[in-house]
């Protein structure tokens, strides 16, 4: 059996009393793109900074690649991360510390993926400015340059596309497709939850340092679900829906009807109206991941705050 | 290790405040030699050892290098040596650039010797900027004379030494004197490169780290400055800093100059051990 890439283990942090994060377990395994989802102050970045080893847990324990993490652990050369904002030396290019950034690891600067990663950053001659005159998007497209020189096996992402315009959040979320579309595993934090919702395949929701969901997308949107449905006959679709047991309400709406699951999934309405010889049309959840996700912060137990006085 | 000293001292290197500082650390002694060169003669009533040396620098140029460090090891050395002890690991915090640097992976350790040692570097070679920009504006305005310095008795760490007359130094033992003094104050910021470093791991604001660094310095010799503090004041880093002085001022080395380096090594030991100890051990949370 492989080891999963990422494996969260009870892990709490405290600082000074205070929990940021309580008893936290997860799993990430090999090729899965997982969205870290959560309000400001759920712990999402406190949880990667212990993964990536800046920070020591309270309890519990991080692995990465079966490896416990420990500050500077080698596995850590396999991870490309981007934690908050890219950040770098001001005063240097941004090629120069690319360089001083590889090199600093010990490595050749000939063992680098430098073409790739200069493509991908994008930044023509800019590339030879100095940093601090570059663009909150430049600095963002470097640090991803960055991240890609060691062709990483899991990319970590806190919050990729904090302070870019919508044309390079597109670029960000097609990189992240193409690198995971390469094998490469994704942990996403975000609170861009339509970013989530089209990169992501699997997704951890946390609330107050805890967490309140871990699934898929698909599992995530479609247990609440609110669908939409256009078919060839809308009077007699109304009526063979209404007699199934799995679903709650059938309403009109426009040329079609909006189908409330009791349970079940998506996929049984279709069965049941194929079965019924009527042509479907159109069918799809009206509930989008932003709404999955409010009503799983509204329950009460993922308002309650994290332990406090520990 | 050598890439990650290199990458660090490329860092350093080339920030214009660092060439603010070689501009400063050239500039300076030349300007102290002409003010020694318009006060020709005309020396103030009163004064001590430092205040012999500007004298004395009149006659050679070879002196001039122990009248500049004088001049400057008391506060603008001591504000660069601050800077770049105080800027090492909060320099990259406050950058964000230190995560990414222990992400790579960089190990804690590794990276807080390799930036101590940079750091120690640049003190080093802002020491000696200033001897040798006073040794060429010294010897082309005084030129480079032997000198004959008088010997005095004093007493030293106890022991009476010496005796009244005068001693001829040669230029090959002003120069050596000269190599020796500018090693022992660039040694005497040991203790500040260690306090330095060990503040630079608490902040994430590198100038808050260097403010501390020269407060302490400066609280130092304000306290060494009490003489009802004793034998306290032993143990402060900059009680033994003018030591070197009494090599040219009266033909004597001062057994106080190694004093003064057990002094800085020991602080050397202690501060950079407690750095090491909370750079590994801290959260970091830039």
């Amino acid at each position: 059996m492989t080891e999963p890439v990422v494996a969260v283990d009870a892990l709490s942090k405290h600082f000074g009393g205070v929990g940021a994060v309580e008893d936290l377990t997860f799993r990430v395994e090999r090729g899965q793109v997982y969205g870290l989802l959560g309000p400001n102050g759920a712990g999402k970045t406190t949880t990667l900074r212990v993964l990536m080893g800046l920070e020591r847990p309270s309890s519990g324990e991080t692995r990465l690649f079966g490896t416990p993490v420990t500050p500077g652990c080698r596995e850590l050369t396999r991870v490309g991360a981007m934690v908050e904002q890219a950040a770098f030396v001001p005063h240097l290019s941004g090629m120069l510390n690319l360089k001083l950034w590889w090199e600093a690891g010990g490595a050749r600067m000939r063992d680098a993926d430098l073409d790739g990663a200069l493509a991908i950053a994008g930044l023509g001659d800019a590339i030879h400015r100095r940093v601090k005159t570059y663009s909150q998007g430049m600095k963002q497209r470097l640090g991803f340059a960055r991240l890609l020189l060691a062709r990483p096996e899991l990319l970590v992402l806190d919050e990729p596309t904090n302070g870019l315009d919508p044309a390079e959040i597109r670029e960000i979320r097609e990189l992240i497709g193409r690198v995971s579309t390469q094998g490469a595993t994704v942990l996403l934090s975000s609170h861009h939850l339509s970013e989530v919702e089209q990169v992501c395949s699997h997704v951890i929701v946390m609330n107050n340092g805890r967490l309140v969901a871990d699934g898929t997308v698909h599992d995530l949107v479609g247990t609440a679900g609110s669908n939409y449905i256009e078919v060839d006959d809308r009077e007699r679709a109304r009526a063979v829906l209404a007699a199934l047991p799995i679903v709650a309400s059938v309403q009109a709406q426009g040329d079609g009807l909006v189908v409330e699951l009791r349970d079940g999934q998506r996929s049984d309405l279709a069965a049941a109206l194929v079965a019924a010889g009527l042509r479907v049309e159109t069918l799809m959840a009206t509930q989008r991941l932003e709404d999955a996700f409010l009503d799983l912060l509204a329950t009460p137990s993922a308002a309650a705050p994290a332990g406090g006085a520990a | 290790m050598i890439a990650l000293v290199r990458t660090e001292f490329t860092k350093a290197a080339r920030r214009m405040r660092t060439l603010v500082i070689v501009v400063l650390l050239v500039g300076l002694p030349s300007l102290i030699v002409f003010a020694i060169n318009e006060h020709h003669g005309r020396p103030e009533r009163g004064g001590d050892q430092t205040d012999g040396l500007f004298r004395l620098a009149t006659q050679s140029g070879l002196l001039v290098p122990a009248a500049v460090l004088v001049a400057m090891s008391g506060f603008l050395l001591v504000v660069i040596a601050g800077t770049f002890a105080g800027d090492s690991v909060a320099g990259d915090a406050g950058w964000g650039n230190l995560r990414y640097l222990l992400m790579r992976p960089v190990a804690r350790g590794r990276l807080l010797i390799a930036k101590a040692f940079v750091a120690g570097v640049m003190i080093w070679a802002a020491t000696i900027l200033v001897a040798l920009a006073g040794l060429v504006a010294g010897v082309l305005l005084f030129g480079s004379h032997a000198v004959v310095v008088p010997t005095t008795t004093f007493v030293d760490s106890g022991r009476v030494f010496g005796g009244f007359g005068l001693r001829t130094l040669t230029q090959t033992m002003l120069i050596e004197r000269t190599v020796l003094a500018t090693a022992y104050v660039a040694f005497g910021y040991t203790a500040l490169l260690a306090l330095g470093t060990l503040f630079s791991t608490f902040t994430d604001s590198a100038a808050g780290a260097i403010g501390a660094t020269i407060g302490v310095y400066i609280v130092s010799e304000i306290l060494d400055a009490i003489t009802a503090l004793g034998r306290v004041r032993y143990g402060f880093p900059t009680h033994y800093a003018n030591a070197w002085t009494t090599m040219f001022t009266a033909n004597h080395f001062s057994r106080e100059m190694l004093i003064g380096v057990i002094v800085q090594a020991i602080y050397f030991v202690v501060a950079g051990g407690a750095a090491l100890v909370v750079f590994r051990r801290k959260d970091i949370r830039s």
